[in-house]
């Protein structure tokens, strides 16, 4: 941390602050800039629009292949479209998305959301797909119908592939709101940046980065503390031996 | 010994479907009959291959028939239509099978709890019941860990009650305890002969090891390989309750043993051997 610290201080003494804001000038702009409540608001902007388009396209993206466990021909038909929506760049769909939802809260909105449902729904299928048939058979053997099945063994058994996809895509989701904030916004972290740019205000942009990647910490961190409530029984790996206790 | 069988199997076959390159299909099970009595411990045995596993499985309605007929309670169950099987024959069947299979998400307590739960018979008595089992098992102390904090034994033990505490009036083994270190293997059949002979359930039990089926059975099948069908019968006259540990040394048992063991010699080498199961 220091030596990146070190590095990046370096870097803006050799080739200047137009090019690479030093790291103590990002911090006291971010100081100052929280002080005010400037970034904070952007900030929240940003956070809104994520946390809002993660939930949107995340809750989808779990219950589809649930519903489409027994449908297996259905689940044919829509896979040559999931997978081309998986691939399709979604920045291209941000033109779309302001010709339909404007260019407020609600396109960048949208844009979170197609991104992060592509992604949390092919982990979900992957966890839906690998359900262990022993166990299945073993509760129906104990009287378990068709919804207890998919109550106590489906969807416990998918839940960690489904936290694998909640993992992957919550930087996008941040990420998603930032560059839809880039191409055409009045407020968020996105709009700071290109703020920034637009006056060659070099440090502006790097405090918009840096407090992006600690919104994507701190969602980050909010995911270990679920993840550590929902998958308490799965074996930990031992970390006494790395510790060196 | 009650007079109508609890279970009847009659003539079944099985065999499954040919695949390219290999011959066109092969018979697991070829007319295969026999019949267990109402609290009686049954034990099959057969060598590794003998489609032990697959009987289990269509006696458990989980996998079909080719054919034959299965008569539970003196009424004739369907086996040979996936369609129609009913897993468990709603809940009158309970099967232990070689793995463990408990639910990895749930602790000991939840998951001996859960056929009470999926069966919608949760109350204090059932609680109570499980509770009395655990002890009886030993897992006093481990009704919150979840079974990958078990050892093998204990995993054992737990997939045991947890088709005790619904109370099926036939339960089915498959080799259970295949898995375990000899100690272990004979303190749990003697756990499980202290639990049969509170309750008097009908078990049938499969394994390959002749000692284990003599120890534990009231009579014991011997099954040939590959198709399976009935090579053998044996009524086991040891007197119960019985002492486990030194049952080897018991004159009936050594009899009875080397009649079994004889049966089960394989024909002459040169064939070779096919595992199935």
């Amino acid at each position: 941390m220091v030596l990146l610290l070190a590095i990046w201080q370096g870097l803006s003494l050799a080739f200047g602050t137009y090019w690479f804001g030093s790291p103590w000038g990002v911090a006291t702009r971010l100081a100052s800039g929280v002080a005010s409540g400037e970034i904070v608001r952007h900030a929240s902007y940003t956070l809104l629009e994520a946390t809002a388009g993660f939930l949107i396209g995340a809750l989808p993206a779990v219950a589809l292949p649930f519903a489409l466990r027994r449908l297996p021909i259905l689940t044919a038909i829509l896979d040559p479209f999931m997978m081309g929506g998986y691939g399709a760049p979604k920045l291209a769909l941000a033109p779309l998305f302001i010709l339909w939802f404007g260019i407020g809260t609600q396109s960048k909105i949208a844009l979170v959301a197609i991104t992060v449902f592509f992604i949390v729904y092919f982990s979900a299928q992957a966890g839906v797909r690998t359900l262990d048939a022993r166990l299945v058979q073993m509760a129906q053997v104990m009287g378990a119908n068709e919804r207890d099945v998919a109550r106590h063994i489906v969807l416990p058994g998918a839940v960690p592939y489904i936290f694998t996809g909640f993992r992957i895509a919550m930087p996008y989701s941040i990420g998603g709101a930032v560059i839809a904030e880039l191409i055409s916004a009045n407020r968020g972290l996105g709009y700071l940046i290109q703020l920034g740019a637009m006056n060659f205000d070099t440090t502006a942009v790097f405090v918009a980065l840096t407090a992006t990647t600690c919104i994507v910490f701190l969602g980050n961190r909010t995911l270990d503390v679920l993840e550590r409530r929902l998958l308490s029984w799965r074996p930990r790996p031992n970390l006494d031996i790395e510790a060196g206790s | 010994m009650a007079a109508e069988p609890v279970l009847e199997v009659r003539g079944l076959s099985k065999r499954f479907a040919g695949r390219a390159g290999r011959d066109p299909s092969s018979w697991v099970i070829k007319d295969l009959s026999f019949a267990v009595d109402a609290g009686e411990f049954l034990t099959i045995i057969g060598p590794s291959g003998s489609g032990k596993t697959t009987l289990l499985n269509v006696l458990a309605q989980i996998e079909v028939a080719s054919g034959g007929e299965v008569r539970f309670q003196s009424r004739v169950t369907p086996v040979d239509n996936p369609k129609s099987l009913k897993p468990g024959l709603s809940c009158k069947i309970g099967y232990v099978t070689q793995e463990d299979n408990l639910l990895p998400w749930r602790t000991t307590l939840q998951n001996v709890l859960f056929p009470l739960l999926v069966q919608g018979r949760l109350d204090s008595e059932t609680r109570a019941r499980a509770q009395s089992l655990i002890r009886m098992a030993g897992l006093s102390g481990f009704e919150n860990h979840y079974p990958h904090e078990l050892s093998g034994g204990m995993r054992k033990r737990a997939s045991l009650i947890r088709t005790l505490v619904y109370d099926p009036p036939v339960i089915l083994m498959d080799e259970p305890f295949g898995a375990l270190d000899a100690q272990t293997r004979a303190q749990l059949q003697e756990d499980l002969l202290r639990l049969w002979s509170l309750g008097r359930k009908t078990i049938v039990f499969v394994t390959h090891d002749i000692a284990e089926a003599i120890a534990l059975g009231d009579r014991t099948l011997v099954l040939s390989r590959s198709p399976t069908t009935l090579a053998g019968e044996y009524t086991n006259p040891i007197p119960r309750p019985r002492d486990i540990r030194g049952i080897m040394t018991h004159p009936q048992f050594t009899a009875l043993y080397q009649r079994i063991r004889e049966h089960l010699t394989p024909e002459p080498h040169g064939s070779p051997t096919i595992a199935i199961a």
